[in-house]
């Protein structure tokens, strides 16, 4: 099986084969980030979308410098602080952009989105970049700009919150 | 980290990712084999991940899919460039081409730079052994049927009117070694270096003028240096008749001590005779060039050729003939240079000029220092700057090809790492 960055520069070489698989592989996470952490489906569609456009567009210019994982989610990552500013722009309701997290409809995963939106935004990326995303710790140091021990002590503080509430959502069901 | 748990938390959970070092990973499978608190809490972080997982977003939808294969579809096809090789960019193929050819410029200065080198090593060498411009002694008559030697000037077109002309005479130019103004000795010029210190020197430089008149030499050149706080100094070059050398040495002597001598004596007489020989040959070739001109007829641009060769052989003769005369005047007249010196006897200076006056020279001074100074970082930079810059150009080349080879090669070293997840 070829490599991510192997594709890539295939396809920058016009395979549109290439970027096919490319995309075949990364439709899924790509959009799963963006709609874990927005609450508007057609949204994350669009910025899905936007991404792959980005890295169509951008194909001539790449250089296989980083893994390819890290390239790609490192713009998922900006279109994400770019919808973020937008949103704070256009002044929406405080109670949409605390709810940033949680997904309206969802049947599974409650807790889960409940326990991230209490979070530390920056423990919560280091998290959800982790546990969704499958990214290694170098690849999230060098996605978010900061030290690998940054990265591994957010991470643990990210997992003992969530192990906390965990608990404390075990006594609730218990006391039921 | 503690007595107990060798390992920290943080560390435990790394490890649970398989995001530490393998030594490191190895380390801590040794540890919670025994530990089971650590082992506890490993399972613990693992048991987070699980139930976190539980949320799953959901598939992307297919108008995602559709929307980039529109945007995909819409791509302007790329410039697709190739050459006859393939694997070359376009930016590969510049920057390689221009580099080569930076090379190939570099490599052609330095072979022109060698090429002339040894032309001047020749050159010097020929000069040295009395053999200057030799070409000049065996260039063919331009009418005459010779055969120019190796490295001469091509055979003329109009070699059939030389042929023609030729006729009748040798065919060739034969060197005539003979020649009647041969030395009747061996040829050699002396040159003699004499360093004296003189208590009285105006005696002493009296003294050398009388002793150059007595020999029946000439002072070829007399300097003298008087300066306050030094000794007085002349630097003098005396021709002397070389029959009246040891005698006028033995004089010079006396004027004062002794503080250095040497004497060189070279013999000329080989490159007297050859340069006799050369002589010789010249005028026999003027000689008959001259007869060639007055007996045989010609078109107009016969006789133009042979006269523009007859002024050529005139020319040599005229510098060869000035040579000769030189080489007679060196070996009748020998050379001394003379250094002499007084002997330094320090004395009090009376008129000290007053404070201001010195000031007044010691800021002059300064400022022409400063100036020349100034001129000169100016004048340096007029005279290298602009070599400093095609330097510069072309370490720069250079450089750029070293990043983009390392940047190329760093990229086929990624694109060759499996992704692993």
């Amino acid at each position: 099986m070829q490599s991510d960055e192997q594709l890539m520069l295939e396809f920058k070489r016009g395979s549109k084969v290439a970027f096919e698989e490319l995309f075949s592989r990364y439709r899924n996470p790509i959009y799963g980030y963006f709609r874990r952490r927005l609450s508007q489906s057609p949204r994350a569609e669009e910025l899905a979308q936007e991404t792959f456009i980005i890295i169509i567009r951008g194909a001539e210019r790449y250089e296989a410098t980083a893994r390819f994982r890290t390239y790609i989610f490192g713009i998922a990552l900006k279109q994400l602080w770019s919808e973020r500013r937008r949103e704070l722009l256009e002044a929406r309701t405080a109670e949409e952009s605390t709810e940033q997290g949680p997904n309206p409809d969802p049947t599974t995963g409650l807790w889960i989105r409940d326990a991230l939106s209490r979070m530390d935004a920056d423990h919560r990326e280091v998290l959800m970049l982790r546990e969704y995303e499958q990214l290694s710790y170098e690849d999230i140091a060098t996605l978010l700009a900061i030290p690998l021990n940054t990265v591994r002590s957010r991470l643990f503080r990210a997992r003992s919150e969530v192990r906390i509430l965990l608990d404390e959502q075990s006594v609730k069901e218990v006391s039921r | 980290m503690n007595h107990e748990h060798p390992v920290s938390q943080e560390e435990l959970m790394a490890y649970g990712d398989g995001q530490l070092q393998r030594d490191h990973a190895r380390q801590i499978a040794a540890h919670i084999e025994f530990c089971a608190e650590c082992e506890k809490a490993i399972a613990d972080a693992k048991f987070v991940s699980l139930r976190m997982a539980t949320w799953q977003a959901e598939k992307a939808p297919e108008a995602l899919a559709r929307s980039v294969q529109a945007a995909l579809e819409a791509r302007p096809r790329r410039k697709e460039w190739k050459s006859a090789y393939g694997w070359l960019t376009k930016r590969q193929a510049i920057a390689y081409g221009f580099g080569g050819a930076i090379f190939l410029m570099a490599a052609y200065a330095g072979a022109f730079l060698l090429f002339r080198y040894n032309e001047m090593r020749e050159y010097n060498s020929a000069k040295s052994a009395g053999l200057a411009a030799p070409s000049e002694i065996y260039r063919a008559v331009p009418f005459l049927p010779t055969a120019p030697p190796p490295g001469g000037p091509p055979a003329p077109p109009e070699a059939s009117a030389r042929e023609q002309l030729g006729q009748g005479l040798a065919g060739r130019l034969q060197v005539d070694k003979t020649f009647s103004n041969s030395p009747s000795g061996p040829m050699i010029i002396r040159t003699v270096q004499l360093a004296l210190i003189t208590k009285s020197f105006e005696d002493a430089r009296t003294r050398i003028e009388s002793i150059v008149l007595e020999s029946k030499g000439y002072v070829d050149q007399l300097s003298i240096r008087s300066e306050p706080k030094s000794p007085k100094g002349l630097s003098a070059v005396l021709r002397i008749p070389d029959g009246n050398l040891t005698s006028s040495l033995t004089e010079l002597r006396k004027l004062g001590q002794p503080k250095e001598e040497s004497q060189n004596s070279a013999d000329v007489t080989g490159q007297y005779v050859d340069l006799v020989a050369r002589l010789s040959n010249a005028r026999n070739t003027e000689q008959r060039l001259l007869t060639l001109l007055r007996d045989r007829t010609g078109n107009l641009k016969d006789v133009v050729a042979a006269e523009g060769e007859i002024a050529r052989v005139r020319e040599s003769i005229e510098r060869m003939e000035a040579e000769r005369k030189n080489f007679d005047n060196k070996v009748q007249y020998a050379t001394i240079q003379v250094e002499l010196s007084e002997e330094y006897h320090a004395q009090l200076q009376q008129t000290l000029p007053n404070s201001r006056t010195r000031i007044y020279n010691a800021a002059v001074e300064g400022y022409e220092s400063a100036s020349d100074t100034m001129l000169g970082i100016a004048l340096m930079i007029l005279a290298e700057g602009p070599a400093v810059l095609v330097w510069l150009a072309f370490l720069a080349c250079i450089g750029f090809l070293g990043w983009r080879l390392y940047v190329s090669l760093r990229s086929r070293q990624r694109s060759q790492v499996t992704d692993p997840v």
